[in-house]
This record gives structure tokens, C-alpha cells and sequence, in this order.
């Protein structure tokens, strides 16, 4: 039995195949424990008849990543390179924000005094300049020991290039018993910073990790066999026992399962170059899926990078809760503070300060019993009376609240053409796939803006990180720095495949660990390359002409490309991809149809026209009695349990088979 | 007519982020280290008139100067469709030789262009006595090639002759060439963007919100000014020397607030020295317009508006004013940093709860170049910054080892420095205690080790060796830099600023100066 489980802030939602159809279940988080939500679902799962075969769990978690933004990871101790112990707080040297004089930056994860330098040093060819003697490396040894550290990140310079003295010493700190981090094997790349930050971080999360995973396991012990996997933040999942050790790779679990949720309802639907637009209270996550999935190896999680590779999600600080404010000169400000949970906006009850969702229930958009299907009420006369108040130089309450959301719209806006024009891409050519429980109530007007002719709004928009995470393969990234120029394809050859052999060896081995015959497996490789002298480079598939593809890849992103210009190597990636069964979900008959006739009611909303509100009659639409082939024209607002849908006029919205409604503009 | 708070914050959102995809696809397409690794550059965007409209979150000092290349470009150049201008004067519209500034008309219909869009970035090296090009020198005519405002692309073609002029010139052409690349690269970038908004909100709408964003950053900047108590504060620090035995040099300023105006008077100014330390009028009105952006407690877009309340008196002939032929790499990097320190002097008597002690105040500035043995003789050339401390501020310690005030480029991880240059990092690591001690204490400066593997030529551009910055309110000054050469079991110590050889085996130690204390410690 395969079930997925996705820990929210505030619900844990478990999706799972019963008798080979999808069920789903929605369950309080619990956020002091997450793991027991886990363990409830489970009981309630399976406690039911039809449950049968080998269970096979998939866990998204924010156990990481919470304990990474409240520093509630364990006590980590370091050894470097002896006289790069502070690296760590030095960081790039550079300060978060410009023209602040009380700018901050995180405290670093280890403090100086639990930070220390083994006398040893390797040249960037990896050369041994000074091997560390067994004396030295027991003195280091010992010294950490002293420290008392829950686990131990160790980072030593060009240790990608040749690995003995970390190997050497992690071997000894292990003999004592320590929970050791070792850099070459989670993150065999050059850049000792990010190298060392990435490391350290993923000791820090290894107690927190690892005593829910422990916990899990306990929830799981009695079914034989079972097989506990754990959403990766680069879009794969992996066993337990793997993220137990390094749990940095998951730091992005949550918002990785709305990203494959999103990729596998779309590519039923037929679209598979998608934008996903996932909204929530306090924040908003974008991506960009060009038929397979982008990773990173440059995102940054708390204000610290995390250098394994990640999916490319591109989080900006705006969502339902964003607060809206005059500056002192007059302009309209959304953001980023927010409303949060508590007070919460003005219309939850406690907040007096005006946000996105007030604006949205002004202008009729949220379903006037509430939210969560009438168990949540909303209180439209409170939020107009402190919008009125807040209103300042504007009009009315509409207009205010037209301008909020147009606004944060291009807040979104911008988080878009960060990922697709920026990086290349036309949005043209992609579907925007919105969730969230917000992500509905802005597309229409986000996809006009950025000329994407397209929305899917998926089925069970709450539920679709953990429908993601039950169609994830399991994907494991290695990679190497290797670095060498590249005066042609034919004179690297033999130097690329002994680099692929010496890291595809490790992927074998874990590949068998998950269970996975050698011919269920497919391998990715890329090779990271630049023109000699550049600062950054580009990842282009190894197969095939891949100098051909470098220049084209270069001239797409950067507009200009110069095949006579020398290229070298930077590193090399291999991912290995173990197919897990597809979702057996089957189309239903779309039947075409008006979908006047299952409408709920009429009343005005608030559209902009010619650049000013104005209020339409809008058709108002329950989710659950439309069916596949049902169509409707806006203005129109779609309810259903934890998501509002607008479709402005000038759009339209049909049903397609797989439940999906997807919007367009009107033709003509 | 009144803007539309809604439109104008959208407009705010669209410059801004047009600012910032140049800045995306100039780093990721450059070549140097330097602008990749160390983010030496920025980008901006112009109105017709050549106020800057919204400016990237890259460098403070290229802020208020930035404006001047364009006003230079537009003086000098009949600017068409599909041309681009390059300059790096100093004396017209430039910083200092290293910095390449980029113009580009955005024309978008017929008659003059609408918008411009610039930028720039620092090149590790153009050419001069130095490699790196940022040593020791008394006349700019030794510190590279000086490239008046040219075109380097006209009607949308490259300048071959000027290209290779300019490539000729310098140590490192194809790293250039490929910078320059990148730069055009970025503008083009801008100018399409650009293109979209206005086709799409239309040229007059465009046109009107472009002077109410002027507007409204004036009324951030007055709304800040008001919150200053009338009066004259004074101010005034020093610099060590000019490198050639002039020294110490005061900068003396008397800040007159009224209102909600600012007049930043630098009368009293030590007169331009010989040494290349010298401020150019563009660099002085760059670390203003810095300090009184950060008394504006909100995220306010850096446009020319911001400025129009406050007036920036530097008599010609300074150091925050120097006139050719005076040698300027040092000015931007070092001088500015105390023309900051002497303003926040002057500040801190009028807002004492409001302004830092004294930074590091230097940008360490190295430069390293020669023939590589490893790589058959290949000429290198190569240019870092040194973080130091923070000064504390009322209620904070100071922050350790990193860059403040006009500067924000990152390090050189150590695993591409040596792979690129024939160097070994032998120490990269906080210089614990040279915080200046105060209720809250001044950050602590690095100590950084260099070992040389090649005979290798070596330029310091440094400050505050003689005298710590400041502590303020009864805090202790942080302690002064030092640099220092260890050749065979010898330690020598070396001056603020000096060009020296030194063969394979030898060891610099550079060690940055710690940022001032705030408040008395408590005792007990």
C-alpha cells in the first residue's frame, strides 16, 4: 500500500491508493510533534479494511526546515582546515542589505568556540602540501570530543579534489560514536563557504531529523517489510535512512511536493512545460518546469546557502495574509510583513490592519459564508470599516482594495519573470499552474499580465504536495568538481568517463540500497561548464554534442555566445532516477456543457475595467457539483473546501477530464 | 496632478526590477572573477533627462556617480538607435580607471531617446604602470588607459577599432572582451524591458510616473531631513597619507540642516595630494547621497530624487574635488570611505541613537600580478577587497568581518583563487580583539595570509594604519590595519600604501582594521 504524507503548518494531508484508487485525508498538524500527526494518520489509514500488500510511506516534512528559520537544529561542533575555522561567519564578506546601519545577519550555526583547524592542506589539484600526523589528527579529535557536540560537520579545503584527510579523520571521530558530516561525500564541490555552510547545516539537522524519522519508524515497525522514503528538496524522494544522515537535502520537502504535485496533474492534463504558482498566507513559491525538473545548486534557505541541489523554487515574502500601508511619501506598500496567523487580517476578527484577503472579500471574491466551507466566517462589515479607515488618499474601500491586489500582483509579477524570462524563458509558451489557497484568486490576473494564454487549477488544490510526493521517483544527485579545459569533445573523453565511473560507483550502491534493479534505473548526466575565465557556469546533458549545447544554452540566457572562445569543465553530475509507479488516475468522460445550470447564485464583485474598478454581476459556482466537460464564462468565482477561484471576464473555464479546470481567455 | 499610490508603487516595482535583471544577466555572463565572484559592479536606469530612475542593489559608491557618466555620454555623443558608450574617465563622468561605464540610448520611436540605461562594472585590470591598476601612482596618466565617452557599438555594431584599442591596452584583453560582452549584454537586457512597459502602460503614463517617482523619493528624502534637528554639525576625519609622504589629510564637513533641506558643505578640505587618493567630484556626492539614504528607514527606491533636497559644496582642487591630471584609483575606494566616516561624524551629534561608530574605513585594496610558471608564463592580473569590522552601533555590536558603507563585494572563495592564480591562502580568519571595546562593542577585522608561488608584483591601497576608526559616545577606536611581508623567517612591515616585487615563497599578511565601540562599558 503506497501512502504520502505531507506535514503542513496547519494540516497534515495524507493521500494514498486504496483497492487502486486515490483517497485522501486531511488531518490537524501538530507542531510541537509532527511525527505523531504522522503516526495518527497512519492508524486511521490503515486501521480501515483494503489496506493490504507492502506499505510504502512517503513523508513530506518541514521538520528541517523549521528548525532551520527558529535555531532549534543540534550542537554542532567543526573541524576546517587549520586557519579557516571562520570561514563559516565570514561568509562572502558582503552584508544582506545595503543602506541599513543596523543591518544583521544570522549568527552562525557554530560558534567560535566549537570551531577547529586540523593542520593539514591540499592544493587545488589535490597535491598533499601537509598531511595532518596521527598525532595531529588525534588532538583534533579529542578536542571536539571535549566540546560535546550532538553531531560534527567537518570541511576541510579542496577536500573535492582529494578526500584522505577528511576521510581519515571522520573515520576516528566515527569510532568514538559521532554523527559525522562530512563534506566530500554529501557535497564534493569547490567554493569553501557554501561548501562548509551546506555541511554544517545538514549536522544541525541531523538530531531534529533524525528523532522524527526514529519516530516514524516506530509508527511503522509492526507492518513487515515497510519502506520509509522522505521528499528530497530536489524533487526525488530517498530512504529514511538516507535523509536521517543527510537531512539538508531536505530542507525544500514541502514546497518540492507541490512542484511534482503540480508537474504530474499538469502532464495528465497534456501541458508539460508549466509555471507553478503556489500562494499562501505569509509567502508565495514559483517555478518553472521545461518538461523535466530545474534544480539549483544556489538557493538559500534562512538567510544561509544550502549548496545541494534543489529544485529552482523562487519564494517572494507576499501572500493572503501581506499587510498593506502607506509609506511617508504616499505610495501604497503590500508587504512583506504579514498578518500571520494572529492577529490574522481584519476580517478573521482580531486584525485591524488591512491585507489581501480583506481585499479580496471586499470585492466579492471569497464565498460570503467563509472559508473552509463555511466553517471558517468571515466578517465583510469589520474589514470595510478598518479599510475605510486605512484607505488614505484613495477614492473608496474598492478602489483600495483594487489597488492592494493590484499591487502584490506585481510583487508575483516579478517572482515570475525572475524564473522565466530572466533565465530565458517565454511565458508564452506555459501553462500557469496555481494552488495555494490563494493561487486561484490571483492567476487570471497574473497570467494576462505576463501573456501566459493558460491556468490549471488542479483538483484537490490543498492536497497536491502530498499527490506530488506520492508519484515522486526516487532521485539521487552526485557530483564532483573536476575542473579542466576542454579543447575538444574527443580529447576529454576518456577524463569524463573515469570522473562519471569514480561517482556513478557511489549511485550504484545507493540505487541498490533503495531497492532498485540496475534496470529500473536511468541516469542523468551533466556536465557543469563555462568559457575559460567566467565565474559561473552552465549545466548542459553530457550526451551528444554538449559543447554545441553550451554555446546555445549561453546565447539563450546571456544573448551571446562565442563557439571560438575556449570552454572548460567545472563539474560533473550524475542523477540517478529510480521509477516508481505511475498514478492510477483515470480520465472520466467530458461531456460538453454549460455550467449555468449547477450555479450557486449571483452577486456583484468588483473587476478592474480600463484600469478602474468597477462592480459585475458575477455567477458564483460550488467546485463539487461541477463535472468534467461543465463550462462557464466570467465573471465567475468557483468555491470549493480550502480554495477560491476567479475567472474575470474576458475568460473563460471548463473542466477537463481529470477534474483540473482550466482557464482561458476568451477567443475573438 | 497627484499620482495614484497604486500606480506609482507599481511603477516603483517595474524600474526597480528592470534595474535588477541587468544586474542578473551581467553577473551570470561575465567573465572576471571580479564581477562574478565579487559583484564589483551596478546598474541603473535613466530618464531622459539622465536622472536615475532606479539603481540595483549592487554598489554605494557607483550610486550618486552613475548619473554623471550618462550626463557625459549625452554631452558628449550623438547617441542613435543601436549605439552603446564606454567611458572610464574620471574628469568626465567617471570614477576611477578600472570602472567601465556602459550608456545605452533606449530610443523606442522616433526623436530622442526616452530612457537610458547604464552600467558598471570594475575590470581587474586596464592597463598602467600596475598590474590590477590600482597602485601607487602621480598622475592618472599612469594608471591605466582613460577612455573618454566613445562609442563601442554604433547602430548596433561593434566598434571593432575602439575594442582593440582598449584590449591593447590592457594585461588581460580576453578577459575584457569578455566583460564587455556581459555589459553590452545587460543593457540590451534593459532596453527590452524597457521597450515592454511602455508598450504596455503607454508613453505618456510611462512619461508621468517616471517624474512622480522623482517626486516621491524628494518627499522621503525631506520627510527624513525633517527628523534631523536644525542646525550645523560638524565633522572631520583623516587619512593616514597619500602614499608618497603627505599626511594625515583632513576631510572637514559642516552639515546645515533646515527644514527639510541639507547643505554638505566640504570647505576646510585637505587640497589634492600627489598620491592617488584623490576624489573625484562624482565620488564625494556618492558617499552623501549614501549616508542620508540610510537615515530613510523604509525600502525607497535610489533615484536622483532623493537628492534634490540636499546640496553638496566640494571646492575644486580637494580631495573630495581634484581636478586632472591628479592620480585617482584610491579615491573611490578609500577616500570615500572617510568622506563616510566624516560625514557620520558630523551626524552623530545630531542623532546620536541613530548613527554607528566609525567602520573599518578602508577597502584593503590588493593587487597581484606577474607571469605564472604553471601556465607556460601566462600573464595574471588579480584584485581583491578585505572585509574588517563594523562599527558598533547604539544597541548592536558591531558586525565581524565584513564590508560596510561604499563597498559590498563578496571574497574570492579560496578554491578559486587558487586554482586561478599562482597564490596559497595560508590564513583567512577574524583578527579576534581588534573590535574597539564600548557598551557594544566595534567588529573585528581579518587577518589574511597570502603566499606568493610566482615573483609576483604587488600593489596595497589601504588606510586607517595610523589611526583606529573611531569609538563614539565613550567607546574605545578599533584597532589600526597593518600589512606585512614575511620572507625568509623575516617580517617586514610595509606602509597603507605601496607597489613592491616579491619572489615565490613570500607571505603577506594583511591584517583590517576593527570597527569603533559605542557607549562606555559598564564597569563590574
Amino acid at each position: 500500500m503506497r501512502i504520502a504524507i505531507d506535514t503542513g503548518g496547519t494540516f497534515t494531508d495524507c493521500v494514498f491508493l486504496r483497492n487502486g484508487r486515490l483517497e485522501i485525508l486531511k488531518l490537524p498538524s501538530m507542531r510541537e510533534n509532527p511525527a505523531r500527526a504522522v503516526a495518527q494518520a497512519l492508524e486511521a489509514i490503515l486501521g480501515r479494511p483494503g489496506g493490504s500488500g507492502r506499505l510504502e510511506l512517503t513523508c513530506g516534512t518541514t521538520v528541517g526546515t523549521n528548525a532551520l528559520l527558529e535555531r532549534r537544529g543540534g550542537r554542532v561542533s567543526l573541524v576546517t582546515t587549520s586557519g579557516f575555522e571562520d570561514v563559516i561567519e565570514i561568509g562572502r564578506q558582503d552584508r544582506p542589505r545595503l543602506y541599513d546601519f543596523f543591518v544583521t545577519r544570522p549568527e552562525p550555526l557554530v560558534p567560535r568556540d566549537r570551531r577547529f583547524g586540523l593542520a593539514e592542506r591540499v592544493d587545488s589539484a589535490g597535491n598533499v602540501l601537509e598531511a595532518p600526523g596521527e598525532e595531529e589528527l588525534d588532538r583534533v579529535a579529542s578536542e571536539v570530543a571535549s566540546s560535546r557536540p550532538e553531531a560534527v560537520a567537518l570541511c576541510l579545503l579542496f577536500s573535492f579534489a582529494n578526500p584522505a584527510h577528511e576521510r581519515e579523520l571522520a573515520r576516528r571521530l566515527r569510532a568514538r560514536g559521532f554523527a559525522v558530516s562530512v563534506s566530500h561525500e554529501i557535497l564534493a564541490e569547490f567554493r569553501e563557504y557554501e561548501r562548509t555552510a551546506t555541511i554544517v547545516a545538514n549536522a544541525y539537522l541531523t538530531p531534529a531529523v533524525g528523532s522524527y524519522l526514529d519516530e516514524i519508524g516506530k509508527s511503522v515497525a509492526r507492518r513487515r517489510g515497510a519502506r520509509v522514503r522522505v521528499m528530497q528538496s530536489n524533487g526525488g524522494i530517498a530512504s529514511a535512512e538516507l535523509a536521517g544522515r543527510e537531512p539538508v537535502r531536505t530542507v525544500l520537502s514541502g514546497p518540492a511536493g507541490g512542484v511534482l504535485g503540480a508537474k504530474s496533474v499538469a502532464a495528465l492534463a497534456g501541458f508539460e512545460r508549466i509555471i507553478t504558482f503556489d500562494m499562501g498566507g505569509t509567502s508565495t513559491d514559483v517555478s518553472l518546469i521545461d518538461g523535466d525538473l530545474r534544480t539549483t545548486a544556489e538557493s538559500h534557505v534562512a538567510g544561509m546557502p544550502v549548496a545541494v541541489p534543489m529544485l529552482e523554487i523562487h519564494t517572494v515574502g507576499a501572500g493572503g495574509g501581506s499587510i498593506a500601508r502607506f509609506d511617508d511619501a504616499g505610495a501604497l506598500r503590500v508587504g512583506p510583513e504579514s498578518a500571520g496567523a494572529d492577529p490574522g487580517p481584519i476580517c478573521y476578527g482580531r486584525g485591524e490592519r488591512p491585507t489581501v484577503t480583506d481585499a479580496h472579500l471586499i470585492l466579492g471574491r471569497l464565498a460570503p459564508e467563509g472559508l473552509l466551507g463555511g466553517g471558517f466566517p468571515l466578517d465583510e462589515a469589520r474589514a470595510r470599516h478598518y479599510m475605510d479607515r486605512a484607505r488614505g488618499p484613495v477614492g473608496s474601500v474598492e478602489e483600495f482594495a483594487w489597488g492592494i491586489l493590484a499591487v502584490v500582483n506585481t510583487t508575483m509579477e516579478k517572482a515570475i519573470r525572475v524564473i522565466s524570462i530572466e533565465r530565458g524563458h517565454d511565458p508564452r509558451d506555459y501553462t500557469l499552474v496555481a494552488f495555494g489557497g490563494a493561487g486561484g484568486l490571483h492567476a487570471c490576473q497574473l497570467a494576462a499580465a505576463l501573456g501566459i494564454p493558460r491556468v490549471l487549477v488542479p483538483k484537490f488544490p490543498g492536497g497536491l504536495s502530498a499527490l506530488g510526493i506520492l508519484a515522486a521517483d526516487v532521485v539521487k544527485d552526485f557530483s564532483r568538481t573536476v575542473r579542466m579545459e576542454i579543447p575538444s569533445r574527443s580529447a576529454v573523453r576518456g577524463p569524463l568517463a573515469r570522473a562519471f565511473a569514480g561517482i556513478e560507483a557511489r549511485g550504484w550502491r545507493a540505487m541498490k540500497a533503495e531497492g532498485f534493479a540496475r534496470n529500473r534505473v536511468r541516469i542523468e548526466r551533466l556536465l557543469d561548464l563555462r568559457y575559460v575565465g567566467q565565474g559561473y557556469e552552465l549545466s548542459v546533458p553530457a550526451a551528444g554534442d554538449f559543447l554545441a549545447s553550451f554555446h546555445r544554452t549561453h546565447e539563450r540566457r546571456y544573448g551571446y555566445a562565442d563557439p571560438s572562445w575556449r570552454v572548460e569543465l567545472v563539474n560533473v553530475r550524475s542523477r540517478f532516477i529510480g521509477r516508481t509507479p505511475g498514478l492510477p488516475v483515470r480520465p472520466r468522460r467530458e461531456v460538453r456543457r454549460d455550467a449555468a445550470s449547477v450555479s450557486i447564485g449571483r452577486r456583484a464583485s468588483v473587476f478592474p475595467s480600463r484600469g478602474r474598478p468597477r462592480s459585475l454581476t458575477t455567477t458564483l459556482y460550488d467546485r463539487a457539483r461541477l463535472v468534467p466537460g461543465h463550462r462557464l464564462a466570467g465573471p465567475a468565482v468557483i468555491f470549493e473546501y480550502s480554495a477560491t477561484t476567479v475567472i474575470p471576464p474576458g475568460w473563460e473555464a471548463r473542466m477537463d477530464r481529470y477534474e483540473n479546470l482550466i482557464l482561458e481567455p476568451v477567443r475573438g | 496632478m497627484k499620482p495614484d499610490p497604486i500606480r506609482l508603487e507599481i511603477f516603483k516595482n517595474l524600474f526597480h526590477s528592470v534595474a535588477e535583471e541587468m544586474g542578473a544577466a551581467l553577473r551570470r555572463s561575465a567573465f572576471s572573477p571580479n564581477i562574478k565572484e565579487r559583484r564589483d559592479y551596478s546598474c541603473a536606469v535613466f530618464n531622459s533627462a539622465g536622472d536615475v530612475l532606479a539603481m540595483g542593489d549592487h554598489m554605494p559608491v557607483h550610486l550618486g556617480s552613475m548619473p554623471m557618466s550618462v550626463a557625459a555620454a549625452i554631452r558628449e555623443l550623438d547617441l542613435g538607435p543601436g549605439d552603446v558608450a564606454l567611458l572610464n574617465d574620471p574628469y568626465c563622468g567617471g570614477t576611477h580607471l578600472p570602472d567601465f561605464t556602459m550608456v545605452m540610448p533606449v530610443h523606442l520611436g522616433k526623436g530622442s531617446p526616452m530612457f537610458y540605461v547604464a552600467n558598471r562594472a570594475h575590470h581587474a585590470d586596464v592597463g598602467g604602470s600596475q598590474p590590477g591598476s590600482m597602485g601607487l601612482a602621480r598622475q592618472i596618466y599612469q594608471e591605466g588607459i582613460r577612455i573618454p565617452p566613445v562609442k563601442i557599438f554604433t547602430g548596433g555594431r561593434i566598434v571593432r577599432d575602439v575594442l582593440s584599442l582598449i584590449v591593447s591596452n590592457v594585461r588581460t584583453p580576453r578577459e575584457r572582451e569578455g566583460d564587455l560582452a556581459a555589459q553590452v549584454a545587460a543593457c540590451r537586457t534593459g532596453g527590452r524591458r524597457l521597450e515592454e512597459i511602455v508598450a504596455k502602460y503607454g508613453r505618456g503614463e510611462v512619461n508621468r510616473y517616471q517624474a512622480h517617482l522623482l517626486d516621491y523619493s524628494e518627499r522621503m528624502m525631506r520627510s527624513a531631513l525633517r527628523n534631523i534637528p536644525p542646525g550645523t554639525w560638524r565633522g572631520e576625519d583623516v587619512l593616514d597619507d597619500d602614499g608618497l609622504g603627505a599626511g594625515p589629510l583632513p576631510i572637514r564637513v559642516a552639515i546645515r540642516i533646515r527644514d527639510d533641506r541639507a547643505e554638505v558643505d566640504f570647505r576646510g578640505t585637505a587640497p589634492q595630494c600627489e598620491g592617488s587618493i584623490n576624489a573625484v567630484y562624482a565620488i564625494t556626492y556618492s558617499a552623501v547621497f549614501y549616508v542620508f539614504r540610510c537615515l530613510i528607514h523604509d525600502q525607497v527606491p535610489a533615484t536622483s530624487g532623493l537628492m534634490r533636497p540636499i546640496r553638496v559644496l566640494a571646492p575644486e582642487g580637494t580631495l573630495v574635488n581634484a581636478l586632472p591630471p591628479a592620480a585617482v584609483a584610491g579615491g573611490n575606494v578609500e577616500t570615500s570611505q572617510r568622506i563616510v566616516d566624516s560625514l557620520l561624524r558630523a551626524l552623530a551629534q545630531a542623532l546620536p541613537d541613530q548613527v554607528p561608530a566609525a567602520s573599518q574605513g578602508s577597502m584593503n585594496n590588493l593587487t597581484l600580478g606577474g607571469a605564472d610558471p604553471g601556465r607556460r608564463g601566462a600573464i595574471f592580473a588579480y584584485y581583491e577587497t578585505i572585509a574588517g569590522g563594523m562599527g558598533a552601533r547604539p544597541g548592536l555590536d558591531g558586525l565581524s568581518g565584513i564590508h560596510t558603507h561604499m563597498t559590498n563585494s563578496l571574497n574570492t572563495p579560496v578554491e578559486v583563487l587558487e586554482h586561478d592564480v599562482p597564490v596559497r591562502v595560508r590564513r583567512y580568519s577574524l583578527r579576534r580583539g581588534s573590535g574597539g571595546d564600548g557598551r557594544w562593542r566595534g567588529g573585528d577585522g581579518i587577518v589574511r595570509e597570502i603566499e606568493l608561488l610566482a615573483r609576483t608584483q604587488i600593489g596595497i591601497l589601504s588606510d586607517r594604519r595610523e589611526r583606529g576608526p573611531y569609538g563614539l559616545a565613550g567607546g574605545q577606536d578599533g584597532a589600526v590595519g597593518r600589512n606585512e611581508l614575511l620572507l625568509n623567517g623575516e617580517t617586514r612591515s610595509l606602509p597603507a600604501k605601496c607597489s613592491l616585487e616579491a619572489p615565490a615563497g613570500a607571505v603577506l599578511r594583511i591584517l583590517t582594521p576593527g570597527g569603533g565601540g559605542w557607549g562606555k562599558k559598564e564597569s563590574g
